[in-house]
């Protein structure tokens, strides 16, 4: 119901093409994103020229590409294992957009060649890959699995 | 806003309607406002979704672009 009154609100305010969802979010089926709006935002605050924030989106895409590769160090389940090598292959290519943007913003510079010595262990979702990694050595691959779904979908979400 | 505001026709879609509608648009092209509370976006919201509280709606009108279609949950 607040939906209507928040839909009813702006068609008084003058908006044309107002629509409130039925049933809300309990009603939509599929995926949802998480976390409060500026999580994963904070890490903007010192990236702020376009070059800056494609490098730092390359180290967050890098970052969940190693632990994608490194749970292959200790899962056993065939299709968990064929799915992450699929999800590794997914943040390659972001990657590489990603570094052709950089270098587009750097006058040619290899996005590589511009990270410092002591790299941030850090991955989408702002986490830290070693302790993603620790966390997921206890965890069953539904689990992690979840959580993976959790990163990519509040990546789609924090993306658009 | 009086409370007969409240029972204004509002023309609704369903989640369906919702999300054939997005598929065929660029995110950009519409507002999609999450009017819950903050925890409740917090546990779970659509991607791509701004949260604006009801209660701040008011105040805060201004944040959506009224020349885009608004879908409101």
């Amino acid at each position: 119901m607040r939906s209507r009154a928040a839909a009813a609100m702006l068609a008084d305010a003058g908006l044309e093409h107002v629509f409130t969802m039925q049933g809300g979010i309990r009603a939509w089926e599929g995926l949802v994103a998480s976390g409060p709006p500026e999580s994963g935002m904070a890490y903007f605050g010192d990236a702020v020229s376009a070059r800056d924030l494609a490098r730092l989106a390359w180290l967050l895409e890098d970052g969940s590409r190693l632990f994608y590769v490194r749970l292959d160090d200790f899962l056993h389940d065939e299709d968990a294992r064929k799915l992450f090598q699929d999800l590794t292959k997914a943040e390659i290519s972001h990657e590489l957009t990603l570094g052709g943007l950089y270098k587009s913003y750097s006058g040619g510079r290899a996005v590589e060649d511009s990270l410092p010595q002591e790299r941030d262990d850090i991955m989408e979702g702002g986490i830290s890959v070693s302790d993603a990694l620790v966390w997921a050595r206890e965890k069953d691959v539904a689990s992690i699995l979840e959580f993976a779904i959790a990163l990519e979908t509040n990546a789609y979400d924090l993306y658009i | 806003m009086g409370v007969l505001d409240y029972f204004r026709p509002v023309r609704s879609m369903t989640t369906e309607e919702a999300r054939e509608f997005m598929r065929g648009k660029d995110p950009g092209d519409y507002n999609l406002v999450d009017v819950r509370q903050p925890k409740e976006y917090e546990r779970g919201h659509l991607a791509g979704s701004v949260l604006i509280p009801v209660g701040e709606l008011g105040r805060r009108i201004g944040e959506i672009d009224a020349s885009k279609p608004t879908i409101t949950y």
